[in-house]
């Protein structure tokens, strides 16, 4: 549209916006690196002039704060790494997988009709703190709580609307006759959708899968009413940590936190263009 | 490409001269494949979601907590709890209308500082690409993450009161989460830091999109930058900023992780939304019946302003969706 230059008081604005946002990743990966005598000081140390991974060594050996003459945290965050893992990658493939199976039954066969959409949208508008009463009151009667397999399910059943929906718009753009011509030479629907339609739309299931487990590795509510003691995640835990340790452990409770964003940043950069897509349930392309 | 020896006969395309019969029987099939293709999502939704919404809608008629037996002996009490809810409870009207007011200031904020954003990467400069996933990366941080990081900031000693009396002197920093106003400022610090990125995304690729020749026109007819900006440029982008919108109010609605990282509600109930309120209802109190109820009200209310905001750009969605 315009092509002008950018002037020097909006380059000011942006370096600010840009700091802005970039200040809060940089304190707490900062304060994930900080020895015990750094995190609470006065002034403030920006960057740690002896920086040291005692942190997150202290999320699997709780006693290793020792040398610096601190108490540890209660409990290694182990469990909820592996939670965090488990649920994330079954409850993402699954979904993913399932939702592909939706997405072209609606794209190619017209299943769903056209309210769909709006269906769809208003399972994301219940107050997930109220999905989480019932669930709580049926998983207990039939031994579902605490454990993975019912967090996994809850897990599928939420990301599923998202999955379908950014594949479905995936799959629109798979041109019909592409498939068709496959099932002139001779293919099953079946195989013409897996030989032709899916490697064709291979970059989008590749976002989708990325986007779907952002959402369940963010995911806290459930996690907190569904696990009692077999079942973590790190949301969790670091709930706990703060709860338990508050104004103390900042450096412990930083390095989770940090532990919990990397997967996701590296992979919101992968799929930095599809976000919006995803964000809109396909609804914004690009 | 395949050996046509394995080809069955109804699955070809182009057969002679197809019989009534065989084409029936292709459309039965390809109409059974799509049914079967979309069972294991129905399934796992009607067991997961709907069977507890229902349970749920039951279960906000009658009395029931967990400490009175199973629910099938609890008693039917009719609309009693939204009658309770909407007439009596205060703390359930102040969530509802704490939380819209929250949704108001922050997404107007979003939006506001998200366009600005979007404009300004119209113009040309360099490393561009950079600054741009730079200013995404807060959407990339997991919420609890993005709540427990600003409870940080906010300590009375943290970063911000430091840097705040390194500027204004000292003793001119606030105690962010003892007073209301100020613990409501830090969610909605929170909550505008996390989510401007989505709204400067979904607008930079609306921008990107409007086409070139209405707005050539309008500059050939002789409008400045600014009416076309307001005039030609912002109606094309309707949809798109109705969608940003939509998408985020029903996020807001919910919020819960951040507030529960940041002030758990507090001080008081000054910064408790719904979610929280429902959740502290349920988990805390046990009055699952009345939460439930609490949660139906809540559902019928976005439905509402979801359909509202819809309005104006219904029939594109719904051309798009094809």
């Amino acid at each position: 549209m315009s092509d002008r230059p950018l002037t020097m008081p909006l380059a000011l604005v942006l370096a600010l916006a840009v700091i802005v946002t970039l200040f809060p990743v940089f304190w707490i990966v900062m304060t994930a690196i900080k020895p015990p005598t750094d995190w609470n000081a006065v002034p403030a140390i920006w960057v740690p002039g002896e920086p040291t991974l005692v942190n997150f060594r202290t999320l699997f050996d709780p006693e290793a704060l020792g040398v610096y003459g601190v108490g540890g945290v209660s409990e290694a965050a182990t469990q909820a790494v592996f939670g965090s893992l488990l649920a994330s990658i079954v409850a993402t493939a699954l979904s993913v997988g399932i939702g592909l199976a939706a997405a072209i039954a609606i794209s190619r066969y017209s299943g769903g009709g056209r309210a769909t959409p709006l269906v769809i949208l208003s399972g994301r508008m219940f107050p997930p703190a109220a999905i989480a009463v019932p669930f709580v009151i049926i998983f207990s009667t039939i031994g579902l709580i605490d454990t993975y397999f019912g967090l996994i399910a809850i897990y599928i059943a939420v990301t599923l609307p998202f999955s379908t929906w950014m594949l479905k718009s995936f799959v629109d753009e798979v041109p019909k006759e592409v498939e068709e011509a496959a099932m002139i030479d001779g293919m099953t629907r079946v195989k013409a959708h897996l030989t032709v339609t899916i490697p064709l739309i291979k970059g989008g299931l590749f976002a989708t899968t990325l986007f779907i487990f952002i959402l369940n590795w963010s995911e806290f509510l459930f996690a907190l009413v569904l696990s009692y003691t077999t079942i973590e995640t790190i949301p969790v835990r670091l709930a706990k940590y703060v709860t338990a340790t508050a104004g103390t452990l900042y450096g412990v409770q930083a390095a989770l936190a940090v532990l919990a964003m990397i997967p996701l940043v590296i992979a919101g950069f992968l799929i930095q263009n599809h976000l919006a897509r995803g964000m809109t349930f396909g609804a914004v392309k690009r | 490409m395949t050996a046509h020896s394995d080809i069955a006969p109804s699955d070809v395309s182009l057969p002679a001269a197809p019989s009534k019969d065989a084409v029936k029987k292709r459309g039965t099939r390809r109409k059974a494949l799509g049914r079967t293709l979309l069972l294991p999502g129905q399934l796992i939704s009607l067991f997961v979601l709907v069977v507890p919404l229902l349970v749920a809608f039951y279960m906000s008629f009658t009395d029931w907590s967990p400490t009175r037996g199973a629910l099938s002996s609890a008693q039917f009490i009719g609309l009693f709890n939204y009658e309770e809810l909407l007439v009596y409870d205060t703390r359930f009207v102040e969530a509802v209308l704490r939380t819209l007011v929250f949704g108001v200031v922050c997404l107007s904020l979003e939006f506001l500082i998200g366009l600005g954003l979007a404009v300004l990467f119209l113009r040309r400069f360099r490393g561009k690409a950079l600054l741009f996933s730079m200013l995404l990366t807060p959407m990339m941080v997991l919420p609890v993450v993005v709540g427990y990081t600003f409870w940080m900031l906010f300590q009375s000693n943290g970063p911000i009161n430091q840097l705040i009396e390194l500027t204004l002197g000292a003793g001119a920093a606030p105690d962010w989460f003892k007073s209301a106003i100020s613990a409501q400022i830090t969610v909605v610090v929170t909550e505008v830091w996390h989510w401007t990125p989505l709204f400067f995304l979904i607008l930079l690729s609306g921008l990107n999109a409007v086409p070139e020749n209405p707005v050539r026109a309008a500059v050939i007819l002789g409008a400045n930058p600014r009416q076309v900006f307001w005039r030609v440029v912002l109606p094309m982008l309707l949809p798109v900023i109705v969608i940003a919108f939509v998408i985020r109010a029903m996020e807001i609605i919910k919020l819960f992780d951040e507030v529960f990282m940041l002030t758990r509600g507090g001080p008081g109930s000054s910064t408790e939304t719904i979610s929280l309120y429902i959740y502290k209802l349920a988990f805390n109190d046990f009055q699952l019946a009345y939460g439930a109820a609490a949660a139906f009200l809540v559902l019928i209310g976005t439905l509402g302003l979801v359909h509202l905001l819809l309005t104006p750009v219904r029939n594109q969605l719904l051309e798009a969706r094809g």
